[in-house]
């Protein structure tokens, strides 16, 4: 009987520690749709309120600087050797080095960006980011550094037919969901589906279960053509055209450092040559 | 091409099967204290029910707090999807606390997968094994009394021996699912087998590698399906 008994109450020990990480969460699930700081608890307050007062400082802090990234040429991708490199990659490694900090780059899930930097997983989102209404509502966004444009990818044997924008109204899109892409398809008033990413997008179109597609100009010039799945694939009609910056947490103090760091960096020539490098020279604006 | 292409999916695949096998290493066990957690017959207000007593003092006199308890988390883990526990798991701690408690970098993502994973099949196991438990026959537990056995005899040498045998089936199931399941960690960043391969379609322009990751999951379900025939056949001891 003695046994028995320890033995539930060892299982009971168990499971509430167990359970502690989930009633951790839940507590939280139901904490997050009510961000306004009074509202919280006073001691969650207190370990947010230092890293409100200064991203850089908590950057800094922890030695390193964790940018988020999906892949993505010609801004952020990996060499032979597994080292991440790229237009971006590159620029936040000089921004990291004026911290004094480590870089570390971390993939992530593109439509979760803005929980990344929320849960503090990633410290910026530096990957050829279009500074969109969800960027500037959600997160802090740097000064533009390059510019873009949102282009129709349709089959190239009928590509003539699709020259203006008139042209495209009885087309079937595929678009990104959540994208810049998707975002012209709506103000264009174009019929289109959303796809997770450019991707699928394009492969929509070369599988011809959409019509065409509309993805970032950069990508569709990386991505289609000889050498890739998308030999018949081309671009035609130019629709919105856009900027990049980079995300930082809402209200952070690291947009501001980012700023200043972009404006010295422009200055030295260095944005310049790293541009033509990586072969997106007509892209760059000037930083005032 | 197809040599690049394999290399980084065998790298992407040994992510896949690191988060598999660690799964099963404490979602296993983990498994058969849950089953005995939701099987607990301790019941500390039971003193209290009379025949006359009121209705809620007879329920709270039949209440098994341990049993309640673990029934809920098994319902709450069952009943929502495994991609919002691993979105609630990464991202919600953070939020709540400031920091995020997993580390940076690819290995605070697995942890967090891993943790996400070994409590959802936890569960899972928990009813099979329960099934299994509840599937040996009253009169084998009375028997091993009456040799006197203790009960902790009766339970490993009995009841769990037997046990085993019975939940292979069922545990084939799961354990394979479970495979594919781990696709699910990309949706918080792990550079698992799909993701390895989504890579090429999502940046190079090459949409055969991501169907080639078929291959792999292939292969490896083939392998465990062999060992869970293997081990069956291992297991049909007792037939007569």
């Amino acid at each position: 009987m003695n046994t028995k008994k320890l033995g539930a109450l060892a299982l009971a020990l168990l499971l509430t520690l167990s359970l502690a990480a989930c009633g951790d969460s839940a507590g939280g699930d139901t904490a997050t749709p009510t961000p306004a700081p009074g509202t919280q608890a006073p001691d969650a307050q207190t370990t947010e309120s230092p890293a409100a007062e200064s991203d850089v400082a908590y950057i800094q802090n922890k030695g390193t600087l964790v940018v988020g990234i999906t892949e993505f040429a010609p801004m952020d991708y990996q060499d032979e050797n597994g080292e991440w490199i790229g237009f971006d990659a590159d620029l936040a490694r000089k921004v990291a080095d004026a911290l004094g900090v480590e870089v570390e780059f971390s993939l992530i899930e593109w439509g979760s960006k803005l929980m990344e930097l929320d849960s503090k997983t990633v410290d910026c989102l530096w990957n050829g980011m279009t500074i969109t209404d969800e960027i500037t509502n959600g997160a802090s966004a740097t000064n533009a550094y390059a510019t873009n444009a949102q282009v129709v990818v349709l089959k190239a044997d009928v590509a003539e037919e699709y020259q203006t924008v008139e042209s495209l109204a009885g087309l079937n899109f595929a678009v990104e969901a959540g994208s810049a892409g998707e975002a012209a398809a709506q103000e264009a008033g174009l019929t289109h589906v959303s796809v997770s990413d450019q991707a699928t997008a394009l492969m929509e179109v070369s599988s011809g279960t959409s019509d065409a597609c509309i993805v970032d100009l950069l990508m569709a010039g990386a991505m289609i053509g000889e050498g890739t799945s998308y030999p018949d694939l081309t671009f035609t009609v130019r629709l919105a055209e856009e900027e990049y910056g980079v995300g930082c947490r809402k209200g952070s103090d690291l947009a501001e450092f980012i700023n200043e760091q972009l404006k010295a960096l422009y200055d030295d020539g260095t944005i310049t040559a790293l541009a033509e490098q990586y072969g997106i020279a007509d892209n760059i604006i000037p930083q005032e | 091409m197809f040599w690049t292409v394999t290399r980084t999916l065998l790298e992407g695949f040994g992510t896949t099967v690191q988060i598999f096998a660690l799964t099963l290493v404490f979602a296993l066990p983990l498994g058969l204290v849950v089953a005995a957690g939701s099987m607990s017959k301790w019941a500390p207000f039971r003193g209290l029910g009379r025949a006359d007593s009121p209705a809620w003092i007879k329920a709270l006199a039949s209440l098994r707090p341990i049993s309640a308890l673990v029934d809920l988390v098994v319902w709450v883990i069952r009943g929502t999807p495994l991609m919002l526990q691993l979105y609630v798991m990464f991202y919600v701690p953070g939020m709540v606390t400031g920091t995020n408690p997993w580390g940076s970098g690819a290995q605070g993502r697995i942890t967090a997968t891993l943790v996400a994973f070994v409590i959802n099949y936890a569960c899972y196991f928990s009813v099979i094994y329960r099934g299994g438990i509840q599937g040996v026959p009253q009169g084998q537990r009375e028997a091993g009394e009456v040799l006197g056995m203790t009960r902790g005899q009766i339970f490993f040498k009995v009841t769990l021996l037997q046990m085993v045998k019975r939940v292979v089936p069922p545990m084939s199931n799961e354990i394979i699912t479970l495979v594919k399941d781990t696709s699910l960690a990309n949706t918080i960043g792990v550079v698992e087998l799909i993701r390895a391969g989504e890579t090429f379609r999502t940046n190079g322009g090459l949409i055969w590698p991501f169907f080639y990751t078929a291959v792999f999951y292939l292969a490896f379900v083939g392998l465990l399906t062999i060992l869970f025939n293997l081990l069956e056949k291992k297991l049909s001891y007792f037939r007569v």
